[in-house]
This record gives C-alpha cells, structure tokens and sequence, in this order.
C-alpha cells in the first residue's frame, strides 16, 4: 500500500509541475494553452541536445550536469513560450475562447510534428540516466533519486507560490486575473506580464520534462501529449486557476492512477480516472480549491 | 470537388439575400456531390471522397453542439464510435440488416448525449471541454477492454448496406446512399439552426445569462443540442462501419475529435456552408498531403494558427443578421429611417 | 435589384456547369459514364503494392518495410525481373489507422497492383482485406499477425510473419524449458500484444502457472503502478508482449522494484533501442521470441551489408519479412505464369520449400506459415543474441 502511494506521489509531483503552466495560463488570460504538454517535451529534447553535446563532460558528474542542463532546459522552454505567446496567441487576445483554443491545438501539431522533423519518430535515449540505491521507507522502495526529484519539484513550486503571492509581478498577475482592463487602468503592463507568466509556466513544465528524461531515459515527440491531458485533468480538479489547487490536483490524480491500476487493472485506469473527474466535477464544479466564480457576462 | 465553387461565391454572398443563397448552394454542392464520379470513378477516388461526405456529416452534426450553441465539445469522436459500434455488433454479432440498425443507434446516441450531458451541462464551459474529452477517452478503451466490442482488434466483416433487396455495398453504391443520407443531414442541421430552437441556441452562445432572463430553460436548450449533436455522430458511425468493413478502437481516438473541431472552426462556425467546407478541406488535405507524410500535420498545425489570426471568422463565417428574411429588414430599416426622422427635427 | 441579382446567379451556376462539363471532358475515361473499372494491363511493370505506417505513432517502421521491400524488387529487376517483367513497388501510408489504410488500399488497387506485400498494423490492416479481394489481389502480410486476420478465412490473404499462436507456443515452449513456475504477462492493449498475451495465457494452465496479467497504456513514461500490481503475484517470469518503447521502460522499473526473475518480450520489442531505453544492466539476460531476424542467420552478413549500401541505414524490425513478401510474390508469379489473382492465389497454396529467412516456406491451410521459425534470443553484453533455436 506504502508502495503504491508513494508511486502515485512521485507521478502525481509532475502532473503537478505541468498543471501549474495550465493552469496559471488560464488564471491569467483564460486560455487553455493545448500546447502546454508538448513544451514539456521540447523541454527533455533540449536536455537531450545538451547532453549530447556536452558528451563526455556529463556523465562523471550526473546528477550536478542534470541540474545544469535543467537550468539552461528551463531557460530555452521559457523562452520558446514566450514566442508561442507572442506570435500565436497574443494576436488573438480579445478573440472568442474558441478560436484561440483552436489556435493552441494548432500549436500543439507544429511543435510535436515540428520537433518529428528535427530528431526523427523513432524515440531517444537519455545519455545521462539516474539510477541508484534504495531505501526501504514503511514497506515502500524509495530511490535517492526520486527523492531529489521530488524535492526540486516541490522547491520550484515553493518559489512559484512566492512569486505569486509575494512579489510585485505576482500582484499584477493577480489583478490581471481579476480584471485585465481595471489592471490595465492603474498603469500594469498587461502584456508584459502575461508574457512573464507563459515563460514561467512553460519553463516549469520544460523543468519536469528534463526531470521525466533523465529518470525515465526515453523521450520521443508525442511524449507530451499524454501527460499534457493528464495535467490539464490535474488542474480541473485542483480547480484551474488555482496554484495550490495544482499540485493538489496533481498529486491527487497520481494516486488516483496508482491506486486505481491496484484495483481494477492497467486497463481500465483512464476510464476510473476520467470518470471520477466526471462525477467529482458534477459534485464539486470548482475543483478542490477553485472559488466558485460567475462567468463573467 | 466542391472547392471550385468557394471563391465566387464567397464575393457574391455579399450581395445575396441568404435564403436564396442557401437554396442554389445546396443544390449546386448536391449537384456536384452527384456528378463527381462521372468524372473520376476509380475506387480510391470514391473512397475518399465517401470519406468526405461522412467527414461533412460529422462536422455538421458538431456544428449543432459547438457552432450554434457554443458548447466546447472535445470528445465527439464517442458519439461516433458509439453509432459505429452499436451498429458494428448489431450486423455483425446478431446478423441484423444495417439499416435495422439505425432506430437503436438513435436511442443509443439519446441515452448517451443525456448520461454525459445531463450532469456536465450545468458546468462551467471550460470544465465541458475536459469533460466531454474523458468521455471520449472513457467509450475508446471501453470499446478497446470489452470483448463484445472485438477489444483491440475491433469488429470486422461489417455488411454492406442493402435498400429494397438493391446492394448499395459497393463503392458507387455506397457513394451514393451517403450522398442522400449527408445530403438530408446538411439539410437538417441547417433547419434545425434556423428553428426557433436554433434561435434558442445561438441566444445561449452569445449571452447565456441573457437568454435565461429571457425565459429560456438553458439547461434544457443546451442539451437538446447536445443530444442533436450526438444523433448525427451516431448515424455517421453505421455509414463509417459501412463503409470500412471494419473498426477498432484506434479510429476513435481525441485526434478525430480534434479534427471535426477544426473542420467546424476553419469553415466558420455556426455557417453551413463554412463547415461542409471546411470538412471537405481537413479531410481531403491528409489525401492530397500523402505524400509528404512527414510534414502534413507539421503543415496542419502552422495553417491552423495563421487561419486562426488573419481569418478567425472562418473560410465561410456565419453572417450575424441570417436569421432576418430580407422582408423583416426592410420593414427594419424603414423603422428605423421613420424613427430617426422623428427624432432629427 | 432582383433582375441584377438573378442576372448574377445564372451567371454563377452557368459557370459552375461549364467547369463540371471541363473537368468531365478533361478527366474522360476514369469516369461512371466512361465505364470506369481498372485497366488491367499485362505488360510493362508487375505492380506490388505496400501499405505501412510512414505517420502517426508507429512511423519508424514504415521505412525499414519499404527498404526491405525494395530490396527484393531491385534484386529481382537486376535479375531480369520476372518472365521477361520488371517490378515495380508502390508504397502508400497506412498511418496505423482505418481511414487512412481503406484509402490508402483503394489507391493502390486504382493504381493497377497485382500483389499487396503490406500491412503492418492489424487493426488497420483488416478492413484492407475486402478491398484486395473485390480488386482480386492476393496479400502477402508480412507484419500484421492478428489472429483475426486468419479466423477470417479469406482466400487472398497469406501471413508471412509467424502469428500470435505461434509466437505464444514458442514462448510457453521457453518458460518450461528454463523451469519457470509462475509466470505473468503484461500487454499494451493492443491488438498485436494482446493477441499473444491470450494466446499465452490460455496455455499457462498447469505449470508453469498465470501468476497475474496486467495491460498498460503506451506512450507514457511512468510504469511504476503496473509494475507494482504484477509483482504482487510474485511472478518469476514475465513475459511482455508490446513494442520495445515501453518494454525497456518496463524492464528498467521491474528492476528498479527489485524484482530479479526472469524477463521476456515478444518480437515487437527486439531493436537494440529495448537495451538502451532499459539500460544495459537491467537488459543483461533479458530472453526474446523472434523470428529469424539478419544478425541471427548464419551467412547473411552480406544482405544486412547490401542493405546498409543501399539505404544508408540499418534494416530493422520487419525488413526481412518484407523482403520476403515480394521475393514470395515474385516466386507466385512466375509459378503461376501470370498475374491473375486466382493463379497467383493457386500458385502461393502450392510453394513448398522456398527458403525464406524463417525457413522453408509452406503455407496451411490457414494461410499461415507453417512453422512460425521463432526462436529465443538474449540480450548478452548489450548486444541481442541467438540463444535457442528451439529446435
């Protein structure tokens, strides 16, 4: 039991990394940013890239070079968000949601496609892999590494909720959220703001995909789409908007998997998943943590 | 076939009283549908342009949901998987006739549209989005677990459709019944949009809140369109089984779903003629894209981001002022003028 | 107003009916009134046709069919063809899914193919089959395996690759060999994998014994959930019968759980990238059922060499199989001495001996090969090895 808990906490940590993308995206600009998931995978692409060109250097340092290659990952996905905002999205602010979020899919085709184009269908191997002893902690096996994996996600989303809640640009964000046109009024750049957020979340999301390529050790270009959905559940539940809402629906839909595939079988595990989203939302509309909000007339 | 026909009257439309429009149109479109295998009838080509007709069907009974009524519905691949389904078992498992098929497929498709719209229609428009695309996801790997279904494999050996002892199972034949059939459900949908319920639904798409005010049961209205949308999937799906033979769960997957969507998005929502459009366009490119399959979707994506901002109405947009007979807007305009020259002096 | 605007429609559909009378004068002899029909022609080229991924989630198999495929034809044409005739291979995308592959069948029966040497997934495959056999062309299947194509009795369509029966029967041969005692099966959910895992499954009833079955979901990363739920049976042999994407995650996470019996996969997953993804140390003595595959085959160093000459790349999985399928087709053809689908169906029934990579071929009645030549491999030092022939 201990075992599948801590299984469903350890997938559920980067369900949460890439729902708080989605779901400060939507929190700031009502958008479901479809290509959130595969901006996850250019992530563990660009790890791979360094890696493979730093070669020999990483591999005697292993953990340290993934943490470098995470920093410089989360730089470049960041930057390839802000790009996505800027030339896909920001064009069609004040459009109907619908377009935009057509807009996103298409975003999502040219990435994950465009990325086929680049290193090929057939899926890579991380040249730097983590793997190492475990400890027994209360019947379940826990590695070193997933501890550490676990405790850089939980540090970036501590830093996330800081910024959020503590610091100016979080401020503005929050009014943006609140009303873009009265934040606008008291002197915010608007745009400069949103602009700061997608890079944000798309580095986090970049973040887990180096994580997810350096423990897994495969990555290929529809790597994203899965858990882009998953995510994108995750937020739902969190109730999307919410940051602590997030993780919370993250790691709540981790456990769900885990405990669901115990009892029903691998098999039936999305349809347990799925449908208890349905039936949680039909109860609780707002999510977990979601304020319940009139949709604005 | 059809898209020579877009571009002058696109211009035209301008100048068209709609109803007028929308009558040469569709018989111009029926007209072509009907004489383009006497200028190719070779089996690839009636494939794929059978595959478009189902294509333009799906689209259409999505237009209903997603174009009048402005529900995001990203899981319609279900409705369609579960009429081909449905029908799939029916022939193959229990030998009934095709066409004996379709009264359960309707009722299966009813009792679905209700069991995933009754709950979820109440929810916040985005949370319908995810909804509607477990639901999806939920009836693919329930038609990939259960055995009935012929799991992974799926269901093969489906019949031909038969019509008064006369085979309509080969490809002409086949070409021909889905001709009628996408023809009557062109027509349908686009009656449907004009209705008073179709007034209802696109009241609700503009202004929900407003339309409530305005004493219209919204619950109600929205899963009426839901459920209109699911019996058009529903009937695509026998067509589909007709038409393949065979089907496994892997042709029911969220990329389908994707795709309607942006059939109905780039043709223009809510627009008839944009969405069979747009239909025809996403289901014949992957066929003209063939052979640069490495790039096709990598193209699809980039295409849809530019039509998204430089034409986000839709190849063929919905007019605003459709639901006016030419009659009403002069009587309007007259009005009007009456009124403004009571105010001037 | 509405003189201008009749004016205008009757301009409109009067060049709408000019452009359908163009395009049907232009476009004359393929149409209904034409009488339509393929032209049968029986000179120049024999046509084979080719169906497999080259999109979607199994593309990268797509290329290795193609290559092997061409191969055997520019082999044969060097050879001076067959009867005085050269081949000619057309290769159209399946992309895993039904829509595509029905269009992509009826473009090649429109094109005039004699022989189909396609068709990789099932699921995709299946409804082709009506189509080659309204068109009269016989199949060569060279990697779609599902018990379901053969339980359907067609007349037209022969298995080249062993099917899922077989594979399961070498399998289940395997774990008894090496004294397993409680074995467990994992599967992708799809039709491939699931046909062998049944198969398997249905064999497992006395020793060794089924000690859990669990299906995963592709394309994810994190098998930690499943992984937990098959060790639970505290199985001592698993064997997992998917593609080698998720195999070598599998393989890894069963390891990293602690589990150390014994691991095998099925053919699907046997490309060096299942040692890589796993890593060597959790690969080392991993076992395989695999047909007879280049590195296995004693000799045949210099057809992997030719290939590489040629493609620049290495063959992979189901590159001999289709290099079978048209040196198979070829052999038809010139037996039969025509290429009318009755003959050549005749033909394919009476080939006896024919060597092929996985042995001499001799269809059943089934259409199936008659002994599916699988055999074990292991991965040794990182590299996949012949263990046992099972002979």
């Amino acid at each position: 039991m201990t075992q599948l808990l801590w299984n469903g906490l350890f997938v559920g940590s980067f369900y949460a990394l890439v729902a708080l993308g989605y779901t400060m995206v939507y929190g700031i600009i009502r958008l479901l940013n479809f290509a959130h998931g595969d901006l996850y995978m250019l992530g563990a692409f660009v790890g791979f890239g360094v890696l493979s060109v730093a070669g020999g250097l990483a591999t005697g340092l292993g953990f340290v070079a993934l943490l470098i290659v995470l920093i410089i990952a989360m730089l470049v996905t960041g930057t390839a968000g802000l790009l996505l905002e800027r030339i896909a999205y920001r064009p069609l602010r004040g459009a109907p949601r619908l377009s935009v979020l057509i807009t996103a899919v298409g975003a999502s085709f040219a990435i994950e496609y465009g990325m086929r184009l680049v290193a090929g269908p057939n899926p890579e191997v991380y040249p730097v892999r983590l793997a190492g002893d475990s400890v027994n902690v209360l019947g379940a096996r826990i590695t070193i590494q997933q501890a550490s994996l676990i405790l850089i996600a939980v540090l970036l989303m501590a830093g996330l909720q800081w910024l959020v809640m503590g610091t100016g640009t979080g401020r503005a964000m929050r009014a943006i959220s609140q009303d873009p046109t009265a934040a606008l009024y008291m002197g915010i750049n608007v745009d400069a703001v949103i602009a700061r957020t997608f890079f944000i979340g798309s580095a986090l999301a970049g973040a887990a995909g180096v994580m997810a390529g350096g423990y897994y050790g495969k990555i290929d270009f529809l790597m994203g789409f899965i858990i882009g959905l998953k995510a994108f559940t995750a937020a739902v539940i969190g109730g999307i908007g919410n940051i602590k809402g997030a993780m919370l629906g993250g790691l709540a839909l981790g456990l769900l998997e885990s405990i669901g595939t115990a009892w029903i079988g691998g098999q039936w595990r999305d349809v347990f998943a799925f449908s208890f989203l349905i039936i949680f939302l039909t109860l609780r509309p707002t999510g977990i943590l979601g304020e319940r909000v009139t949709e604005r007339v | 076939m059809t898209t020579n026909f877009a571009t002058s009257p696109t211009r035209a439309s301008a100048l068209f009283d709609r109803l007028q429009q929308n009558r040469y149109l569709g018989l111009i479109g029926l007209a072509v549908a009907a004489l383009a295998p006497f200028i190719t009838a070779t089996n690839y080509a009636l494939s794929v342009m059978t595959s478009a007709l189902l294509f333009v069907m799906l689209a259409v009974g999505l237009n209903i949901v997603v174009g009048y009524c402005g529900l995001l519905d990203l899981g319609y691949a279900a409705f369609f998987a579960i009429g081909a389904y449905v029908s799939g078992v029916l022939a193959t498992r229990y030998g009934w006739p095709l066409l004996a098929t379709v009264p359960v497929v309707i009722v299966a498709a009813v009792v679905a549209g209700i069991v995933i719209g009754g709950p979820t229609l109440r929810l916040r428009s985005d949370y319908l989005a995810i909804v509607t695309l477990g639901f999806g996801e939920i009836i693919r790997i329930t038609a990939n677990n259960l055995t009935i279904t012929g799991g992974p494999s799926g269901i093969y050996g489906i019949p031909g459709i038969t019509l008064l002892g006369i085979d309509l199972s080969g490809p002409v034949g086949l070409y021909y019944t889905c001709v009628v059939v996408v023809a009557l459900a062109v027509l349908g949908a686009a009656r449907l949009g004009r209705s008073r319920l179709g007034r209802a639904w696109r009241f609700i798409r503009e202004d929900e809140d407003a339309a409530e005010a305005m004493g219209i049961n919204t619950y109600r209205v929205k899963l009426a369109a839901y459920i209109g949308g699911a019996i058009w999937g529903g009937l695509a799906g026998i067509l589909f089984g007709a038409q393949l033979s065979a089907i496994s769960p892997p042709s029911f997957t969220f990329l389908w779903s994707a795709l309607i969507l942006m059939a109905v998005v780039l043709g223009g929502m809510g627009s008839t003629p944009g969405v069979v459009l747009g239909a025809i366009f996403i289901s014949v490119l992957p066929e003209l894209l063939r052979e640069a399959a490495d790039y096709r979707y990598f193209v699809f994506g980039i295409l849809l981001i530019v039509v998204m901002i430089f034409r986000r109405q839709g190849l063929w947009p919905a007019r605003a002022v459709e639901r006016q007979s030419r009659r009403d807007l002069r009587e309007a305009e007259k009005h009007d003028a009456g009124k403004a020259k009571e105010v001037v002096p | 107003m509405t003189a201008y605007l009749t004016r205008r429609l009757s301009r409109v559909a009067l060049v709408g009916g000019a452009a359908v009378a163009a395009m049907m004068l232009s476009a004359c002899g393929n149409g209904l009134a034409s009488g339509g029909g393929e032209q049968s022609s029986d000179k120049g080229p024999i046509v084979l046709g080719m169906l497999t991924p080259l999109s979607g989630s199994s593309s990268a198999i797509g290329p290795y069919m193609k290559n092997g495929a061409q191969l055997a034809v520019d082999e044969i044409n060097g050879k001076g063809g067959v009867d005085g005739r050269k081949l000619e291979l057309k290769v159209e995308d399946e992309a895993c899914d039904a829509k595509s592959a029905t269009a992509g069948a009826n473009k090649l029966v429109t094109a005039g193919v004699k022989i189909s040497v396609g068709g990789y997934c099932s699921g995709a495959t299946l409804p082709t089959l009506p189509i080659f056999e309204k068109a009269d062309v016989p199949m060569l299947i060279p990697a779609a395996n599902s018990n379901e194509l053969v339980k359907q009795h067609k007349k037209n369509v022969f298995l080249i690759n062993g099917t899922g029966a077989q594979q399961s029967d070498a399998a289940f041969t395997f774990m008894k060999k090496v004294g397993a005692t409680k074995v467990a099966l994992m599967d992708d959910n799809t039709s491939y994998s699931k046909d062998i895992a049944d198969t398997t499954a249905k064999l497992l009833t006395g020793s060794p014994a089924l000690a859990g079955r669990e299906s995963v979901t592709a394309g994810e990363s994190d098998y930690s959930a499943n992984v937990t739920a098959i060790l639970k049976g505290q199985p001592d042999f698993i064997y997992w019968t998917g593609y080698y994407q998720e195999g070598g995650l599998i393989i890894r996470q069963l390891r990293q759980a602690g589990y150390t019996g014994k691991v095998m996969v099925a053919d699907g997953s046997v490309d060096q990238k299942l040692v890589d993804i796993a890593g060597s140390e959790a690969a080392e003595g991993v076992f395989a059922t695999m047909t007879q595959t280049p590195e296995t085959i004693q000799g045949a160093d210099k057809w992997i060499a030719d290939y590489k000459s040629k493609f620049g790349a290495a063959p992979g999985p189901y590159s001999t199989q289709a290099y079978d399928a048209v040196r198979v087709a070829a052999e038809a053809v010139k037996q039969a001495g025509s290429t009318d689908g009755s003959a050549v169906i005749k033909a394919l029934e009476g080939i006896d001996g024919f060597q092929l990579f996985s042995g001499p071929l001799k269809f059943t009645p089934d259409h199936t090969l008659s002994s599916g030549g699988f055999q074990i491999l292991t991965v040794e030092k990182g590299k996949i090895v012949l263990k046992d022939t099972l002979q």
